[in-house]
């Protein structure tokens, strides 16, 4: 039981970070930032727990880096979507979609 | 194209492990920094700022840790490889349980050959065991991730608390003789 979850977890945090990264090239507060932006202020990232999860998807190809100069004139690792990533991200969003529509189903049964 | 980044990635951080600590901590420090500066323009004391930015971090070196250690990792998607390694491990397991069975009891070779077998084979248990545990904790790690708003928080409270309402209504149920219902109609 406890697998499953922590597995949904991970895989919404994955998608997040996708999402924030499809609107354009971030640092990894950014990221946190972005996704606190879109979701208006309703999900709470444990902020340290978005780099493994950036670090993942940079691994598997979704996501690449590059350092650069901040907006502050600080050297920050920026990141961006690939085109798996983006690939990737159609397929989470189908999934999460595919997953809520049966939850509410099966709440609003009868 | 893939490939040849991840690959060349992971040679570099295998051979220069310091430089790849370094730029982890450099882009964490970054992200407590902005932090530290946002939680400044609320208007909050320095020292508070910096606290707060810290704290809101979470765990700094356990995210460093992990951080490199995936940096440090092949640049594989695990499952299949895991599989195989499986398959691989049960395969040498018994091979070596066969080679134990066969041979005589009753000398001091076969004996010895037995021993050697039980104490590998406890090993390789140990390994796999060891190994399974570690992810599994890994994975654990990763369900403090999210939290939905307070107000959310509130409302599972309440959940809980209908809950455990519930649960004791069920005790009461209970009559002095400490039947159950189902006990009471079968025997009055």
């Amino acid at each position: 039981m406890s697998k499953s979850k922590a597995g949904l977890l991970q895989g919404t945090l994955d998608m997040l970070i996708l999402k924030a990264l499809s609107l354009g090239a971030l640092h990894g507060y950014g990221v946190g930032q972005r996704i606190a932006q879109i979701s208006d202020d309703t999900l709470k990232i444990e902020e340290g727990s978005l780099y493994p999860g950036l670090y993942r998807l940079e691994r598997r190809g979704w996501v690449e880096s590059e350092w650069d100069v901040s907006d502050n004139n600080q050297r920050a690792k920026f990141y961006k979507l690939t085109r798996a990533g983006r690939k990737q991200l159609i397929i989470e969003e189908q999934n999460w979609e595919r997953l809520a529509g049966a939850t509410m189903k099966a709440l609003r049964a009868v | 194209m893939f490939w040849i980044k991840a690959t060349t990635r992971f040679i570099n951080a295998r051979r220069h492990p310091d430089e790849v600590t370094r730029e982890v901590e450099t882009e964490l420090r970054f992200h407590i920094e902005m932090r530290t500066r946002a939680n400044l323009e609320r208007g909050m004391k320095p020292d508070d700022a910096q606290r707060a930015a810290l704290q809101s971090f979470g765990d700094f070196e356990r995210v460093k840790n992990d951080c490199c250690e995936i940096q440090r990792s092949l640049p594989l998607d695990s499952t299949p490889l895991r599989m195989v390694l499986h398959i691989a491990i049960a395969t040498v397991a018994g091979v070596i349980a066969l080679w134990a069975v066969n041979v005589r009891h009753d000398n001091f070779t076969g004996v010895m050959r037995q021993l050697i077998v039980i104490a590998v084979l406890t090993y390789l248990f140990i390994v796999v065991r060891r190994a399974g545990s570690k992810r599994r904790s890994n994975s654990e790690r990763v369900s403090g991730v999210l939290a939905t708003s307070s107000e959310t928080f509130r409302t599972n409270q309440s959940v809980t608390r209908d809950i455990s309402d519930a649960t004791s209504t069920r005790i009461t149920a209970f009559d002095e003789h400490g039947r159950t219902p189902v006990e009471r109609m079968f025997k009055s």
